[in-house]
Formats: C-alpha cells, sequence, structure tokens
C-alpha cells in the first residue's frame, strides 16, 4: 500500500542519525582519545612510527568502515574484516609496547574495540561480545607474555571494565533506539491512517454536501423553469441540461450504499468534471464487485477521466463482476480515436471504435 | 399494415402516462393503440375488463410494489411489460419470475418502451440493458445454465455497445447476438414458477428457432418428450 514506504524511510531516518551518532563517536575517540594517548606516550614506545603506522591503520578501518556502514552495505563478511583488520593492529601495538608498561601506554584497545562497534552495532549483540572478549584475551596473552603480576592483572580488568562495558552500553543502546523508532514510526502510521480515514470521511462528506448544494443551484431553477413553462423541451440545449441534472440525481441516489475509497466512488468522482462539461455520465454495476487495489484503480480511473474527456455528449461507464475479477467498460460518443493510458498494475485494456462510438473496457483479475 | 397491438397503461403518475403516451403517438408505424389508461389495477379485474393485448404496469402504484400482482394479470390473458424507476436486480428477477415479458426502466423508456410492447404482444423475448444487467447479477442457485458467448453477448449489451458493435467485437452476426441474449432470455422463462406468458415465449423462442428444446430441459429424455407437448411447462414439472 501507498503508506508503507514513508513509513520505512522514517524509520531509515532515525536508523540514519543513530548510525552518525555512532562514527561520530568512534572517529572522536579513534582521534582524541586514541590519537592522545599516543602522543602523550611518544617517548615511551620503542618505536612510534610503528605505533603511529597502526593508529593510521585504524583511521582508514574506522574511514572505510563509516561509509560501509553509512550506505548500508556492510555484509558480515566486509564487518568482519574490518573488526579483524582492527583486532590485528590493536595486538602488534600491544605486542610492541614496552614489557611491563603495556597496558600504560596502550591506546589501541579502546580504539579497536570501537571499530567493532562501529561495524558490528547492527549485527546481533553477541557478535560484538565476542569480538571485544577476542581482543581482551589477545591483550591479555600479549601482558602475559611479558609478565603477569597482581597488579597488571587489576589495571587489566579496570580497563576492560571501563572500555568493553561502554562500548556494549552503546551498541546496546543503539538497539534499544532502533526498536524504540521502530514502534514510534508503526504507532504515528495507525495514526495518520486514522487520521487520513477521518479526513477520507470529511471530504466525501463535503463533497455530498457541495453536490446538493450545486442540485440546488442548477436542478431547482431547471425544475422551476419547466414548471413556469419558460423553457421549451424541444430545445436540444434544454435537453442536455436535463440530462446532466439526471445523471446527477441518479449519482446522488447511487451514492448512498458506497464505501469511500471504492471504485465506484472514485469513477463518480471521475465523471463530476465531465459533467461540468455538460456529458451525461451513467455508471451502473452488475454483481458483486470484488475489491480492487489502489494502484489497479488509479490505472482504471486514469482511462476513465481520459475517455470523458474526449466524450462530446454522452458516456456510460458499467462495473461487472467477471471470472475472477472485474470488467469496467466506458461506451462514450468521442467522435474519433482515444488514446487510452498504459495498461498495468493487473489491468488489460480492450477498445473497439464504431463510427463516433468508443468502447474500451479495462479489466482486473485478482489472481 | 399489421394490426395494432392493443396497449393499456396502469400508472398512479399521470405525467408519466401522458410521456408513454406521447411515445405510442409517436412511433412512425402506429404499431401500438393506446386503449385504457388507470391509475390502479381495480379495473383490470372482473367481467368487466378492458381488452388489451398489453400492460405497461409501473410497479410502484401508490408507494406499494406491485410485483405479486403480475400472475393475476398474466392468468387474465394480458402480457405485461415492467416500467419501472426500480431497477434493483432482485425487483427485475422476480419481475420475470412472476411472468412480465420484459422490463423496462424509466430511463430506457423513450428508446425501449414501444418495442418491448411489439415484442410482447408477439410472445417474443425483449431484453433491455437494465434487464441483462439482473441477468448478470444473478447469483441465486436456480438460476439457468448460460453458456460463455450468451454471458458475453450480454455483458457487451449491458455495457452499453449497441447489437451491431456486440456483433464485431465476438466476430458475428447482428443476428446472431439477437439470438444469444433471446436464447438466454427463454432459458429464463423456463426456470422458476410457472406463468402462461413464460410458456408462451418458450413456446414462440422453439419456433423461431431460438433455442432447442434440449437447451432447456436438464435431461435429454425428458426434453424429447416435453418438445412434443404443445405447451411447455417449467423443468420438473
Amino acid at each position: 500500500m501507498t503508506d508503507a514506504q514513508p513509513t520505512t524511510t522514517m524509520s531509515g531516518r532515525y536508523q540514519r542519525t543513530f548510525t552518525i551518532a555512532v562514527v561520530v563517536l568512534v572517529a572522536g575517540w579513534h582521534l582524541a582519545g586514541g590519537g592522545g594517548q599516543l602522543l602523550h606516550n611518544r617517548t615511551d614506545y620503542p618505536s612510534f612510527a610503528f605505533q603511529g603506522a597502526l593508529w593510521l591503520v585504524m583511521a582508514v578501518a574506522i574511514a572505510v568502515g563509516s561509509v560501509l556502514v553509512l550506505r548500508g552495505s556492510l555484509d558480515w563478511r566486509l564487518a568482519w574484516t574490518v573488526a579483524i583488520i582492527a583486532l590485528v593492529a590493536s595486538t602488534a601495538s600491544a605486542a610492541a609496547s614496552p614489557a611491563g608498561q603495556m597496558l600504560a601506554v596502550n591506546w589501541a584497545w579502546g580504539s579497536a574495540g570501537w571499530i567493532g562497534v562501529l561495524v558490528l552495532h547492527r549485527r546481533r549483540l553477541v557478535e560484538l561480545v565476542w569480538f571485544l572478549a577476542a581482543e581482551a584475551a589477545a591483550t591479555l596473552t600479549v601482558q602475559a607474555w611479558d609478565g603477569l603480576d597482581r597488579l597488571d592483572l587489576a589495571a587489566f580488568l579496570a580497563l576492560l571494565a571501563w572500555s568493553t562495558g561502554a562500548q556494549i552500553a552503546v551498541a546496546a543502546a543503539v538497539k534499544a533506539l532502533d526498536s524504540a523508532a521502530d514502534r514510534a514510526v508503526t504507532a504515528a502510521r495507525s495514526e495518520d491512517a486514522a487520521r487520513e480515514r477521518a479526513v477520507t470521511a470529511e471530504i466525501i462528506q463535503a463533497a455530498r454536501q457541495a453536490r446538493w448544494l450545486a442540485l440546488q443551484e442548477s436542478t431547482a431553477p431547471l425544475v422551476a423553469e419547466l414548471a413556469a413553462g419558460t423553457a421549451d423541451p424541444g430545445d436540444p440545449q434544454l435537453q442536455v441540461r436535463c440530462a446532466v441534472q439526471a445523471a446527477r440525481l441518479r449519482r446522488l441516489m447511487a451514492e448512498g450504499d458506497e464505501l469511500p475509497g471504492s471504485l465506484v466512488h472514485e469513477l463518480h468522482a471521475s465523471a463530476d468534471v465531465a459533467e461540468l462539461r455538460g456529458i451525461a455520465v451513467e455508471i451502473e454495476t452488475a454483481g458483486m464487485l470484488p475489491q480492487v487495489p489502489g494502484p489497479a484503480r488509479r490505472v482504471i480511473t486514469d482511462a476513465a477521466i481520459t475517455i470523458l474527456t474526449a466524450a462530446r455528449s454522452q458516456a456510460r461507464i458499467t462495473l461487472a463482476t467477471v471470472a475472477a475479477g472485474i470488467a469496467v467498460s466506458f461506451v462514450a460518443d468521442t467522435g474519433s480515436v482515444v488514446l487510452l493510458p498504459a495498461a498495468g498494475q493487473g489491468v488489460a485494456f480492450e477498445h473497439q471504435q464504431d463510427g463516433g462510438m468508443l468502447w474500451a473496457e479495462a479489466r482486473w483479475n485478482n489472481r | 399494415m399489421e394490426q395494432q397491438v392493443t396497449v393499456a397503461i396502469i400508472e398512479d403518475h399521470p405525467v408519466v402516462t401522458e410521456g408513454v403516451a406521447s411515445w405510442i403517438r409517436s412511433d412512425p408505424g402506429r404499431r401500438v393503440l393506446l386503449v385504457h389508461t388507470a391509475r390502479d389495477l381495480n379495473g383490470l379485474e372482473g367481467e368487466a375488463r378492458p381488452s388489451a393485448d398489453v400492460v405497461i404496469l409501473d410497479l410502484e402504484l401508490s408507494g406499494e410494489l406491485v410485483t405479486a400482482q403480475i400472475p393475476g394479470l398474466v392468468a387474465a390473458g394480458y402480457r405485461v411489460v415492467a416500467f419501472s424507476g426500480h431497477s434493483d436486480p432482485a425487483i427485475v428477477m422476480e419481475t420475470l419470475d412472476n411472468g412480465a415479458h420484459a422490463y423496462v426502466s424509466k430511463e430506457e423508456g423513450s428508446d425501449h418502451l414501444v418495442e418491448a410492447v411489439l415484442a410482447a404482444a408477439a410472445d417474443r423475448p425483449y431484453v433491455t440493458r437494465s434487464q441483462a444487467r439482473a441477468m448478470l447479477s444473478d447469483q441465486r442457485p436456480g438460476r439457468p445454465d448460460l453458456s460463455q458467448q450468451e454471458l458475453q453477448a450480454l455483458l457487451l449489451w449491458f455495457q452499453g455497445m449497441s447489437k451491431a458493435s456486440v456483433g464485431r467485437r465476438m466476430s458475428i452476426s447482428e443476428n446472431t447476438v439477437r439470438q444469444y441474449i433471446s436464447r438466454a432470455r427463454a432459458k429464463y422463462a423456463a426456470t422458476g414458477r410457472t406463468a402462461p406468458s413464460k410458456d408462451a415465449l418458450l413456446a414462440r423462442a422453439i419456433e423461431d428457432g431460438v433455442i432447442k428444446p434440449g437447451e432447456i430441459m436438464p435431461y435429454t429424455s425428458f426434453a424429447r418428450a416435453a418438445a412434443n407437448r404443445p405447451s411447455l411447462g417449467a423443468p420438473g414439472q
């Protein structure tokens, strides 16, 4: 239906905002947190150039991951490729740090964890947990290789609690916001639908009142003229006026039993303009008509408007139930061949021109 | 010139009676003669009732539907053409089932009423677009089995095509179109309650070659037996 698309777009817009927030957070951390730590401890590393190169590798990983995540083209292979590059860089940075001071000068653990958040936050949370656990294990292994005392272990656990905790919290928050946005949009959609129904009902009501007033303006004087004998029933112009008024009265009576949004209703609306031009339009139905979906109805009413615009004085529209669908036909004195709009949405057109009379039929099948 | 068909108009609105009378007068061949007009059915009962071949009957007299009076009129020897603003398919079917020859809606009057009266006088079917609509809408369990060709001809006629255009569309002659539509109507005359008018319509349809007895009766053996009878009843009788 027509309202499904805006909903998806709206929910997508919220998701994109959350993604941008994550990108800003991760890039900001790498620049200020990781970069700041790296510069602050630059004299402590055996090779600052190597650490700097690893920082750049992670910066590139963040840039690539951000583009992919914002484009929505991040599949699990790409996501895990970026994550593993970050994991390897982080472990290499830890291994190339001075023994005994590794945890104190480590800038890479945090950045790699945030890269994991960046590329994995739209996947299942357990994937991020596995990634962060692998990263923690790798860092701990490097520390154990260098020698692990009680103080080192305490520092490791403090870092783990702080950075990993924050990273999982952010990923979980994004997930919660995503589903909140979905719920909000769903609620808004049903509110929109209710509002739309109310507006439609109002429009129909207003249209009926307008027609009733129009009848008062056009039919009442005509009847008065006929009653007073000032109008000549032999006058062709008067006959056309009578035909138009008769068609309007019949339609007004027919409208009692129809639903808003139905094809019959829309065809009546399409006939309005033609009647204003003085075309006498008849609309008749045969059988229990099936519900026709919106896009197919639009194809049919487009044809109705095209044909009614070409009609010179009269048109007959019929709707009949046929096997597995509906046949909507138009007979009108168009004078010449009418170019029908494109078929589609399950609607097929047939037409035949006999002298000045056009017959056209739109068939819609529900299978 | 053939003998004129005599007609009575039963209609409670004098304006409408006058309109019908003017259509009858303006028939170039003067084929119909108006012999009686009344605002109710009282005058058509009893010994002193007027003689008329066809009664044009407004289905609503003084606010009451009179479809149930049709069998009485038919039994009295009148052929009935219903002329009404009620185009509801259920009312049209009930009217035909009760033995009316044809149904003409008030919108169709100027084009079809005189022709429907002439057809009724000859016991021939006459199917207006509103009648085709009622036949296409019919979902009753006892409805007759119409062929694809008959349904297609009825549908195109209901849609508003001329019979010549229907013929072009179906790649058949205009005469065959009439035959399909008449055959569908004759099949209706063979269903539902019995009435002398329906028997007469069927007998004439068989005589004209519009329909074969086998196409009406559900069983061939029964049909053969029925074909030899002078008058045909409804199937299963």
